[in-house]
């Protein structure tokens, strides 16, 4: 296939946190948002004059700092996060939010509070309390929560404006991304599709991590070229796979499935579309905060949510996706040392496997995959497994 | 009444004897002795205990 | 040996082959004497137990019931070295806990579907997860609320220090990876395995200590489930200092007593609720007794004297068994007798420590170990520092909030969570007011919240001049970490950076490699 005209460009971008869109962004005046997950509503940090990146340390190497402050215990994100900012690497930050949503991620920007990695005079640090359920008084909590330390903190610090009518402006930017990436990601559940798993993967990472209104002239010329783009005459891949998990912020992971045969089809992982990229749709009866809390709470797939329902909806949503994008297995994988991943990959890889009838891969990985050769192995394995399957059941 | 205070007698020094053996089991430790060579008869117990062994 | 403290050569009850110590202390006649009166009350409590079918039955359908041949040894390992009145305080307890966890085995068992009965025979039962706060059954006196977790899991592993092993090998084989905290893993372990009762009307669930046990109650709800049981998930918050939490944990305790309500037809009793709660304030009250006297030259109530205890009372049994808050009674008598004595409990107090992190679970009595061989004086650990604050008697408003700032508290998760404040800051804090001079850091390489914090710790010790003894250990799983490789963490530290020699030479170096 032809190559994305913007591809490069996007995966430049990627290399550095503090991307010259970033730069740009805050040249123009606007105020820096971090954010470390998605429990806490990005929309709210992407008002007029703001704008948010999700956090990330492309190229981590080394971790010794980080190590030293958190133990070789503690995920691989935590500690390269850490280690990040403390080489200065998020001094562009205006501030910092995050949720007390698990427990690496709480400690990891505690310690960067402790050690006072940020020294510019405004900034602030913000925990929220996020909901283990969604229901109603979980809503009741987010909201709150979101009203005094997300909009108030900006308000307070910055002077943003957190009015509805800026709440609904948000809003609107945010799903024209959403509707953008979204239509680029349907692509995938063509029979060949025209576009890899890995180029979507790049394309979603940069909305998550550039500033929306900078990026966006860039993502709907890729819709558009994406449209005409021939596909491959044959399909280059073995078999199709949904990945689920722990976050995924090296594209080396999906470029790595994918060159051991298995088409990425479908990313069902934190700094992923699904959930991540959906529109939020508002009403004109209800408050737009409780709407837009509402929205992201329903969605989240974190394994974090522990009330019956959403857990039994977890696995659910992945046989969903897997039948929506025609994927023929499901690799499973997390971030070393993530607890809540552990318990959720265990549980939904037999859920899937024996109750939904999908051959399921389940890997642990480190941060930073590169070239990983025993990975690749036991992606290969999984791919041979499934084409074994295959054969085995026209056979029958 | 002899037969009665032969009776009494007997159970006194059972009594005592068991009064006797319950302090030498507890000084030297005897239960927790006895205990431990009993675990892995136990332990073989439940390994022959067919289990449905699932999430 | 003999009455004086320090009078035995501690270390020569252990013999490295066996799996128990060679003999039990003499502590000259009186103590003795008394020690084996209590045995025989403990042999004869345990007897009556296996007079029950049901638990008969469920001694030889369940695994773990292997582990309670160990109660003897269990609490002979935490009266170590103790004489007199700080012998009693420990006999007290551990005594009153055995008993108690005595009759948790028996409703188990009596209510267990495994074993025969019948899912009417739950009608009145309520499960809670261990480590869960149950005060939310005051109000419900009908009403009996059963971990099965701590019977076959927490007791467990104080009884027998690797008698999780084989579960944790099991739920490993499923695919959980072991860098997990091995807690809520057993748990789960122990669900797989079928090795779980099935009992129960309902259940109540809660997010414990950290993300292992809040994603490991997936795994046992999915059972639970399977069998019927409706469980309801009680959600606490996690920044629970915070001012604009409390209504959200106050809204989940009224969700869980109407939850309990439905599914029950139980109502909720004020008149109850509030009786138990005048018991948990006099258990508050004697434990801030205790710690104030701990303040002082000549502690009386410390160690796992006052852990184990407290954590019992204030997590199981909330106020529902008069039986403890008469026991408080009886300690705060005994330490106070012994205090106006100034006896102390080891021949020398040659460090003040404070106990921070999460200890071992597999090796609690190190603490006594500590106090024996080198005068490290326990006088309190983090899982004792839980909510002191009196609660309201009679409002009912007011009864919500008490309830929900006590489920923030509970013990581990009111340090874990809520902040580094509550971790970092309140140890220096302590350290300050209790004059300690020495912090033991339990570094449980599993416990991601408390391992996070692992820098900030070492340089916060050093910056204050605090001696921070790092001690490794895997709770659950003594074949990770051994408990030798604890005294040794300590004893590195005492000879390497501060040049002493042990109290009680004998103890340095122990083969306890087999014992239980």
């Amino acid at each position: 296939m032809k190559d994305l005209k913007h591809l490069y460009y996007f995966e430049k971008l990627l290399e550095d946190a503090n991307n010259e869109l970033v730069r740009r962004a805050q040249a123009d005046g606007d105020i820096c948002v971090g954010n470390t997950c998605y429990q806490l509503p990005e929309v709210l940090m992407d008002l007029p004059g703001t704008f948010t990146v999700r956090l990330r340390a492309p190229k981590t190497v080394s971790m010794d700092m980080g190590t030293y402050y958190m133990t070789s215990m503690l995920c691989d994100y935590s500690r390269a996060l850490l280690e990040r900012a403390i080489e200065g690497g998020y001094n562009f930050l205006d501030c910092l939010m995050t949720p007390d949503g698990c427990t690496m991620i709480n400690r990891c920007v505690e310690n960067m509070e402790l050690l006072k990695v940020n020294e510019k005079e405004k900034f602030f640090y913000k925990y929220l309390e996020v909901p283990l359920k969604a229901d109603d008084n979980g809503l009741t909590l987010l909201v709150s929560e979101c009203r005094k330390k997300i909009l108030g903190g900006l308000k307070e610090g910055y002077g943003i404006d957190t009015s509805d009518v800026a709440l609904r402006k948000a809003v609107e930017k945010h799903n024209e991304i959403c509707r953008i990436i979204t239509e680029i990601g349907n692509f995938r559940k063509d029979d060949i599709p025209r576009i890899s798993g890995y180029e979507f993967h790049i394309i979603c990472m940069v909305s998550f991590v550039c500033p929306k209104y900078l990026i966006i002239d860039k993502l709907r010329e890729t819709l558009e070229e994406l449209k005409i783009r021939e596909p491959d005459k044959k399909f280059q891949y073995r078999t199709r796979v949904v990945v689920v998990g722990s976050e995924v912020d090296d594209v080396d992971m999906i470029k790595l499935i994918e060159s051991s045969g298995a088409y990425v089809c479908a990313d069902r992982f934190c700094f992923g579309s699904l959930p991540g990229r959906q529109e939020i749709i508002l009403n004109d009866k209800e408050d737009v905060l409780t709407q837009i809390c509402r929205h992201y709470m329903l969605d989240c797939m974190c394994p974090r949510h522990m009330d019956t329902p959403k857990m039994n909806h977890r696995r659910e949503y992945v046989d969903e996706i897997a039948k929506e994008y025609k994927a023929d297995g499901i690799i499973y994988q997390q971030l070393q040392f993530c607890d809540p991943w552990a318990y959720e990959r265990m549980i939904g890889a037999h859920v899937l496997h024996d109750e939904y009838n999908y051959p399921v891969l389940t890997i642990d990985r480190p941060y930073s995959v590169g070239v990983s050769g025993l990975l690749k192995t036991r992606v290969q394995a999984f791919v041979e497994s499934i084409e074994i399957k295959k054969i085995q059941g026209e056979k029958k | 009444m002899a037969t009665f205070l032969h009776i009494l007698l007997i159970i006194a020094i059972s009594f005592a004897c068991l009064f006797m053996f319950s302090l030498v089991v507890y000084f030297f430790n005897l239960d927790m002795k006895l205990t431990t060579s009993l675990e892995p008869l136990f332990q073989k117990h439940y390994d022959r205990r067919k289990r449905e062994r699932n999430l | 040996m003999g009455k004086a403290i320090g009078s035995e050569k501690l270390g020569k009850l252990f013999n490295g082959k066996a799996r128990c110590r060679k003999r039990r202390e003499w502590r000259g006649f009186r103590d003795t004497w008394y020690d084996y009166t209590r045995w025989v009350k403990i042999i004869w409590m345990l007897s009556k137990f296996m007079m029950h079918p049901k638990n008969v039955k469920g001694f030889f359908r369940y695994r773990w019931m292997v582990n309670y041949l160990a109660v003897p040894m269990m609490i002979d390992k935490h009266s170590f070295g103790l004489r007199g009145n700080h012998l009693r305080i420990c006999r007290e307890e551990y005594d009153l806990i055995a008993d108690d966890v005595a009759k948790l085995l028996t409703m188990i068992f009596s209510a267990d579907q495994n074993l025969g009965a019948k899912p009417k025979d739950s009608a009145h039962i309520i499960l809670v997860d261990e480590n869960e706060m149950t005060n939310v059954l005051c109000g419900f006196p009908t009403l009996q609320g059963l971990s099965w977790e701590t019977a076959s899991s927490y007791v467990c592993c104080l009884l027998k220090g690797d008698s999780a092993a084989h579960y944790l090998d099991v739920v490993q084989q499923m695919g959980l990876p072991g860098d997990v905290c091995p807690m809520p893993a057993t748990e789960a372990g122990v669900c797989i395995d079928d090795d779980m009762p099935i009992l129960g009307k309902c259940a109540v669930q809660c997010n414990t200590t950290c993300d292992g046990s809040l994603l490991g109650n997936g795994v046992i709800s999915r059972k639970l489930k399977a069998h019927g049981i409706p469980v309801f998930q009680l959600a606490v918050p996690m920044r629970h200092t915070e001012e604009g939490v409390q209504e959200y944990a106050a809204q989940e305790i009224r969700n869980a007593v109407k939850f309990i309500e439905e599914q029950t037809g139980a109502k909720w009793d004020w008149n109850a609720y509030f009786e138990c709660a005048k018991r948990i304030n006099i258990g508050a009250r004697e434990c801030s007794e205790w710690l104030e006297m701990t303040k002082t030259d000549y502690p009386q109530v410390i160690g796992n004297n006052i852990l184990l205890y407290r954590e019992t009372e204030y997590m199981a049994i909330a106020g529902k068994v008069p039986a403890f808050a008469e026991t408080d009674l009886k300690i705060t008598k005994l330490a106070t007798e012994s205090y106006k004595r100034k006896e102390m409990l080891a021949k020398e107090y040659r460090h003040r420590a404070v106990i921070w992190g999460v200890q071992s679970q597999f090796y609690t009595d190190v603490l006594a170990w500590m106090l024996n061989c080198w005068g490290i004086l326990p006088m309190f650990d983090m899982l004792t520092m839980i909510a002191l604050d009196p609660i309201s008697e009679n409002d009912k408003e007011q009864a919500f909030y008490d309830m929900a700032h006590q489920y923030e508290n509970m013990i581990m998760r009111n340090r874990t969570h809520g902040g580094y404040e509550v971790l970092l800051d309140d140890l220096w804090r302590y350290c300050a007011e209790y004059r300690a001079d020495m912090v033991i850091l339990w570094e449980h390489i599993h416990c991601k919240a408390l391992n996070g914090m692992h820098g900030m710790f070492e340089q916060q010790a050093r910056k204050r001049g605090i001696h921070l003894v790092w001690v490794n250990h895997d709770l659950f799983d003594p074949r990770i970490i051994p408990r030798a490789s604890l005294r040794q963490d300590v004893n590195r530290y005492m000879r390497s950076v501060l040049c002493e020699e042990p109290l009680d030479p004998s103890l340095e170096e122990i083969d306890d490699t087999n014992n239980w």
